[in-house]
């Protein structure tokens, strides 16, 4: 197990908070807290360790590509690049949403 | 017509899926961050909500409390937080149903059972969500859907027993002890785990309704699911299943454990001498036992510590009140009044040979029941008589003709009679004097309002053996006796046991196999007062959460349940 923790500089910030995806096998739960800091944090727990540098790199497109402001919070149970990437953009989907 | 299937959503949408729209409330929501700390210590993941999805909304317009497992996280295992949290849920609604505010409980099944890195919280958690179903049940029919992936195995089938009406799919399974584990305890030749034809004809929802082990076969649309749970509503609250002692005792002394039965071949008999008619009462005892009994040679005795303390207690001249060898039942004149005692012990002509040494199986579970509600019966109007359980049993039966016929259910009918009794008024004690594992111990000795044990090393207190929770969570033994150390929930111990609160008392006594006079007396005292005691309790499981030790290593436990009733 390991526990990696990231912040970004960011501006857009989210409309409320989300929740996406379940701790299973090759899977993830991420949610996303709005923020008053001018930094996104990124607070990851992941069942493998040894991959900070493709976190990093996922995070950093991620972030290069959205530019949203949250507190972001992930449970990984060894998720895929791919699957990481998907549940960021539904969550952030979610927490933009117009009618919660 | 589209359809919209039910199996393939998470938890959450399913809870949310099954209420009137718009309706839906999530209690202790993700974003409370009740996380599982047991799992983080061992280097597992833990989810926000713990894989238990709590919320409420209505029905039909009828307000509802939802309860739904997320089998993709852990095998839907219930742990220290999940189990607290449908404990927990179940008993707001079981006060609102006194109160006169009618709360119909939905609960949607996806578990593997006890979530063997949190073992005896999830036993204990097992044994409260049990207490509260027998209680809720008098209220309003009680609904479980078992929808599939995982559907609903272990400590969780005795839970789904116990309830008014079940849905299955095609997908979903219902059963006690899962292949794997069959396999492991009882040999490749008893269960292959890895043949999943006949897995899915044995536990399967089909062969489940067919032979009445389930009430409703449903489609995988929620469509569907949701116009069965508006009939089974409609129906109110029927005879239950895990009453039925005579019908099934009858079904199981008819049948021959030496024969092949498939499960086809269940189904064609069960319809033919109308074991699956709505009112079906024994006529006529069909008894292939009797003559198996009949020929046998009179069994050995063969000693174990439940035998040689019920003897103890119960004394030599008395007359066994089961209609099985390994069922013992006596009364005893304790304190000025009767009290029933009952245990479990090895007998090598038992008729189910998976139930030859000391395990609860098919015929125990029902005839525990028996002994238990023919005090109840007999005591109607009168003093509410005390009821003992003496507690050494290495585990359930393991085999396939168990789980074919149903032994979760069996085992459930021992547990609805421990809580039925409770509830009549019976002080339920429990005495561990050897092994308290898994299934077993649910049926006897986890209904109990008052626990006391021999303060003995050798005592195992468990969800599974150990080969077999190693086999399950994919770990070594010396792996998980490591995991132990920092869990006390999962070690095998009684003082490991005793951390969690539910023991009332861990006695020392002189001899603990072959237990000498003295021995006798002090447990006697005991239990003298664990009666006064549970009486005083009004005969409830309560007291486990007020031990000095619950308040500290069950602490979540109860703050689960605090911050739901806040939310509620």
């Amino acid at each position: 197990m390991e526990t990696l923790k990231y912040t970004f500089q960011a501006e857009k910030r989210v409309k409320h908070k989300a929740h996406v995806g379940v701790v299973g096998s090759a899977n993830l739960e991420v949610i996303f807290l709005p923020t008053n800091n001018s930094f996104s944090t990124m607070d990851i727990s992941s069942k493998f360790e040894g991959h900070s540098a493709v976190w990093k790199s996922i995070l950093e497109r991620f972030f290069a590509e959205n530019n949203c402001l949250a507190d972001i919070e992930i449970n990984d149970f060894g998720a895929t690049s791919g699957v990481i990437s998907l549940r960021l953009l539904q969550a952030l989907e979610v927490a933009n949403l117009d009618n919660e | 017509m589209i359809m919209n299937s039910f199996v393939e959503l998470t938890a959450r949408e399913r809870a949310e899926a099954i209420v009137d729209k718009g309706t839906f409330r999530e209690l202790l929501d993700p974003y409370e961050n009740f996380r599982s700390p047991h799992l983080l210590k061992q280097g597992i993941i833990a989810q926000n909500d713990d894989g238990m999805i709590v919320g409420k909304g209505t029905f039909n317009n009828k307000q509802a409390v939802v309860i739904s497992m997320e089998g993709n996280f852990q095998g839907g295992g219930i742990g220290e937080v999940s189990g607290a949290k449908f404990a927990g849920a179940l008993e707001l609604a079981l006060e609102d149903n006194k109160k006169g505010i009618p709360t119909q409980p939905i609960i949607l099944f996806d578990t593997g059972g006890v979530r063997l890195q949190e073992a005896n919280y999830g036993l204990l958690s097992i044994s409260e969500i049990q207490a509260a179903i027998v209680e809720l049940r008098n209220y309003q029919p009680l609904i479980g859907v078992i929808p599939g992936r995982i559907g609903c195995f272990g400590g969780m089938s005795m839970t789904a027993a116990l309830f008014s009406y079940l849905i299955i799919t095609k997908e979903g399974r219902l059963t006690l002890n899962g292949p794997e584990v069959i396999e492991q305890e009882a040999g490749i030749k008893e269960f292959d785990a890895s043949d999943k034809v006949l897995i899915w004809n044995t536990l399967g929802g089909a062969n489940r309704v067919a032979t009445g082990y389930a009430d409703y076969l449903a489609e995988d649309s929620l469509e569907d699911i949701v116009r069965i749970i508006g009939k089974c509503i409609g129906l109110g609250i029927p005879v239950h299943r895990s009453t039925k002692i005579d019908a099934y005792e009858n079904l199981l002394a008819s049948i021959n454990p030496k024969e092949n039965l498939t499960p086809q071949g269940l189904q064609e008999y069960m319809k033919r001498h109308g074991f699956l008619e709505k009112d079906y009462t024994v006529k006529k005892v069909i008894s292939n036992k009797k003559d198996h009994l009949q020929k046998q040679l009179p069994a050995q005795v063969i000693h174990s510590r439940g035998r040689s303390w019920f003897n103890g207690i119960v004394g030599k001249d008395y007359v066994n009140k089961s209609k099985i060898d390994s069922v013992m039942c006596g009364d005893i004149s304790l304190n000025g009044e009767v009290a029933r005692v009952i245990t479990v012990v090895p007998d090598e002509n038992s008729y189910y040979p998976r139930a030859k040494g000391g395990e609860v199986g098919l015929e125990q579970g029902w005839e525990i029941a028996r002994c238990i509600r023919e005090a109840m019966r007999e005591d109607e109007g009168k003093v509410s008589r005390p009821i003992i359980a003496v507690v050494d049993t290495p585990s359930q039966a393991y085999g396939y003709k168990e789980e074919l016929l149903g032994i979760f259910l069996s085992c459930a009918s021992a547990v609805d009679a421990y809580a039925s009794a409770r509830l009549a008024g019976h002080p339920v004690v429990t005495l561990i004097v050897g092994n308290a594992i898994s299934g077993a111990f649910l049926a006897h000795g986890l209904q109990e309002s008052y626990i006391i044990s021999l303060d003995d090393d050798k005592i195992v207190v468990h969800a599974m053996s150990k080969k077999s929770a190693a086999r399950i969570t994919k770990r070594s033994i010396s792996e998980m006796d490591k995991a132990a150390a920092d869990v006390p929930g999962i070690a095998y111990d009684i003082h490991s046991f005793n951390c969690l609160g539910a023991l009332n008392h861990l006695i020392k006594v002189n001899n603990h196999d072959a237990p000498l006079n003295e021995d006798i007396n002090l447990i006697k005292a005991e239990l003298i007062k664990g009666i006064k005691t549970s009486r005083e309790n009004g005969n409830t499981l309560k007291y486990r959460l007020k031990t000095e030790n619950a308040i500290i290593y069950r602490a979540l436990s109860i703050e689960v349940r605090e911050k739901l009733k806040e939310l509620w």
